[in-house]
């Protein structure tokens, strides 16, 4: 019987021999879980966005330290100074 | 305005859910397509599932111009992800198919499946744009301008796919 069909005929009745296909069960909430996945930021966008709100204080206590390290140092200076004047008077 | 516009709609102003109701309204007819072009359905799946999401991509980064029609936009996508998967693509195992949970009536989807196992052994030999034109054309009912708007090609480009295409059909039924 197939070899009698020319060519149109054998697309045409495989055409509605296959209009039948359809996605599988799960298709549909296979799709939507790989959009999801899509839309969820990835781990550097997530981390980035939560670190920026971060940012401000941690400025903040980035220049108190500066602040604070520079005020420690000049006192250590002053007390290395009177130490050095004093070995020097004596 | 349909319901497939009206989603597309609602993706664009942000309503991110409505990305369903484009698949439900869709996914049986690309998924038919990418089957006859692809040869079998679990390689069809991953193709229109691959073609969904650069479908929203497209629709969330504002890709999608709406010069052509949801659908044809849609059928571009699949179309152009199944030539590329033929192209590059070792040909999955007979297996693959197996693993295809139907979800409907197993008698069908049986006797579907083996009429695609007919198309596919006798399009094989088909370069993959050929098979495409052929299967767009005698299967999706689509005309030769509709056809070149979702190839991206020209009408001549078409014909000649077509043309080229029965010619080796022909030729193969002559040698055999």
């Amino acid at each position: 019987m197939i070899d009698q069909e020319d060519i149109e005929q054998r697309l045409a009745r495989l055409s509605g021999a296959t209009d039948a296909l359809r996605p599988s069960a799960r298709f549909s909430a296979r799709v939507m879980l790989a959009i999801e996945h899509e839309a969820a930021p990835s781990f550097f966008e997530s981390t980035w966005f939560s670190a920026r709100r971060l940012l401000p204080v941690a400025a903040i206590a980035a220049a108190m330290a500066v602040v604070w390290a520079v005020q420690v140092d000049g006192s250590v200076d002053d007390e290395l100074a009177t130490s050095y004047a004093s070995a020097e008077l004596e | 305005m349909d319901i497939l516009e009206k989603a597309v709609d609602r993706v664009l102003n942000g309503d991110r859910s409505a990305f369903q109701q484009i698949v439900d309204a869709t996914s049986q007819r690309l998924v038919r397509l990418g089957a006859r072009i692809m040869g079998n359905q679990a390689d069809a799946e991953d193709v229109v599932q691959e073609a969904y999401v650069k479908a929203y991509r497209a629709l969330t980064a504002g890709d999608f111009d709406r010069r052509s029609s949801t659908t044809t936009w849609l059928y571009r996508i699949v179309v152009n992800g199944a030539i590329d998967a033929k192209r590059s693509r070792k040909r999955r195992a007979e297996a693959s198919d197996e693993q295809v949970d139907p979800g409907w009536d197993g008698a069908a989807f049986a006797e579907a499946r083996l009429a695609l196992s007919e198309l596919d052994d006798w399009l094989r030999a088909l370069p993959a744009e050929q098979r495409a034109a052929l299967v767009l054309q005698s299967m999706e009912g689509l005309n030769n301008s509709e056809i070149a708007q979702v190839m991206g090609v020209s009408e001549g480009a078409v014909e000649q796919r077509l043309v080229r295409a029965r010619t080796a059909l022909r030729q193969k039924r002559e040698q055999s």
